[in-house]
């Protein structure tokens, strides 16, 4: 998963190319959601300034993860039963590529650094690599059991893998494509998210029920933090964490400074996937069981709008442009 | 002796690791079923953790005190002999509002994993509308399923074992006195 923070950097970064273009943004700097529908075997594609669906794209194979950048030409989406790599053209709203990838792809980042698509194999236990235009191979990095959510550094240089089944996270550089270390973090660890500056990582674990805040330099666990029933995902916006909590119905909200959590906010049945706006006003998170996208205030924590989505809505990984 | 253990080891290599189970996708089923009761009636006996033989299925159900989220644990025996482990995940009263979700589960019982069960009361003026959504994934939790623990067959399952569990709940709770 390309963490918002890489989103907000790459944002920045490219701003003043998006300034000529046609499309119109909106003051968040995100213009659109791109939620993978996995029960309806399709990508629902939200306008968020209406907060309406305005596209929708059949992907067959169930697909889970999704990895868009702001201002990218292509969003990437993993079907785990079809074991696809999907490459979306994102200003056509169509498929340009299906490509087999491994035995069960799942989480997916993109780094736009380099152009490179980091895909976790769930049942292979590796993170391949593929080429951000053609999906062409570029290698492969054996990792912890069952990887599950993927981010990368704002720099580009390094890797992180949510590995659940080792309950650990490996550290890869990107460069070399070796694993530089290995980060014990709590029970089935499944989300991961790399904040803005490429300091800390946050993973959220699913049967421990809390977060790990690893410091990614020192490859070191340095706090855990209890959030509510079942978490999957993590986004940062406003010097918090939000955190989906898929068997609460709720998103719990850490302060970044104290580590403590300040809200708890009830949100639809099952949320799942959750992402920040590049000017970190709003929140983003897919609720698989309501079939909606809701919007949450990052500054007054409330949920201020809410959208329709395909059925089963997952928007595993940075599904913000 | 090596031959044996060599046979024991591979065919431990078949059996699926009891971990919370996340195949690629989780699917859900909702039935709904009205009950001519008021909703104080029918909760009683739907949050009851203790009971749940008003589902045709079961034959015994032995739950330890309480309702405690992911602590208070029960044992289902089926009448097919069957055993299916839950524990409570959210107990609300106020709402009526009641979770539990399977620990272990005798896929030839059900061909499910990490089935979790979500039950809503909505009071319809003397009447009640119950809600029983699951959420579950499929019995076999790597990719390729065989046909008999597809998600075909486990949506198939939980959709049969919702509704002869809401059908029953009704036929019990409107014959009661």
């Amino acid at each position: 998963m390309l963490t918002v923070a890489t989103g907000l950097f790459w944002y920045g970064a490219c701003s003043a190319v998006l300034s000529g273009s046609a499309k119109t943004r909106t003051a968040t700097g995100v213009r659109e959601a791109f939620v993978t529908s996995q029960l309806a075997d399709a990508l629902s594609i939200i306008d968020l300034a209406s907060m309406k669906s305005v596209a929708e794209v059949k992907i067959s194979g169930r697909p889970a993860g999704i990895a868009v950048a702001p201002g990218g030409k292509h969003a990437y989406v993993t079907s785990p039963e079809s074991k696809e790599l999907i490459i979306i053209d994102t200003a056509r709203r169509a498929i340009v590529r299906r490509l087999q990838v491994g035995r069960g792809p799942l989480g997916i980042a993109y780094s736009p650094k380099d152009n490179r698509v980091w895909i976790a194999d769930w049942y292979d236990h590796k993170i391949l690599v593929r080429d951000g235009d053609t999906g062409e191979t570029l290698g492969e990095v054996a990792v912890g059991k069952s990887p599950s959510g993927v981010a990368v550094t704002p720099d580009g240089r390094y890797v992180l893998s949510a590995d659940r089944d080792s309950n650990s996270v490996s550290i890869i550089d990107a460069s070399t494509l070796k694993v530089t270390g290995t980060v014990t973090a709590g029970g089935h660890p499944f989300g991961i998210t790399i904040d803005d500056t490429g300091t800390r990582a946050y993973t959220a674990n699913v049967t421990s029920n809390d977060v790990s805040v690893i410091d990614i330099a020192a490859q070191k666990l340095t706090s855990t933090v209890q959030v509510g029933s079942r978490p999957y995902g993590v986004a940062l916006a406003q010097d918090r964490a939000f955190v989906t909590n898929q068997a609460a119905g709720t998103v719990s909200v850490i302060d970044l400074a104290s580590l403590g959590v300040i809200a708890t906010i009830p949100v639809g049945s099952y949320p799942e996937g959750i992402a920040a706006s590049t000017d970190q006003r709003f929140v983003y998170v897919a609720c698989w069981d309501d079939n909606t996208l809701q919007r949450i205030d990052a500054k007054t924590l409330e949920v201020t709008a809410t959208a329709s989505t395909a059925e089963g809505p997952r928007a595993f990984g940075q599904f913000l442009q | 002796m090596v031959r044996r253990f060599a046979f024991l080891a591979a065919l431990l290599a078949l059996v699926p690791l009891p971990v919370s189970a996340h195949g690629p996708s989780r699917q859900k089923v909702i039935e709904i079923i009205e009950i001519n009761a008021p909703a104080d009636k029918v909760w009683a006996v739907v949050s009851n953790y203790k009971d749940m033989t008003w589902h045709p299925d079961i034959a015994k159900s032995e739950a330890m005190d309480g309702y405690e989220p992911e602590k208070t644990k029960r044992t289902l025996t089926f009448k097919t002999g069957g055993v299916v482990t839950d524990k409570v995940m959210a107990y609300t009263p106020e709402t009526k509002y009641f979770s539990f979700m399977t620990d272990e589960v005798d896929l030839k019982t059900m061909p499910v994993s990490g089935y979790s069960s979500y039950f809503t009361l909505t009071d319809m003026g003397g009447k009640t509308k119950v809600e029983w959504k699951g959420a579950f994934y499929r019995g076999y939790v790597n990719n390729d399923p065989p046909p008999e623990l597809s998600d075909a067959a486990a949506i198939a399952a939980v959709t049969a074992y919702q509704k002869r569990g809401l059908e029953a709940l009704k036929a019990k709770i409107e014959a009661a006195p």
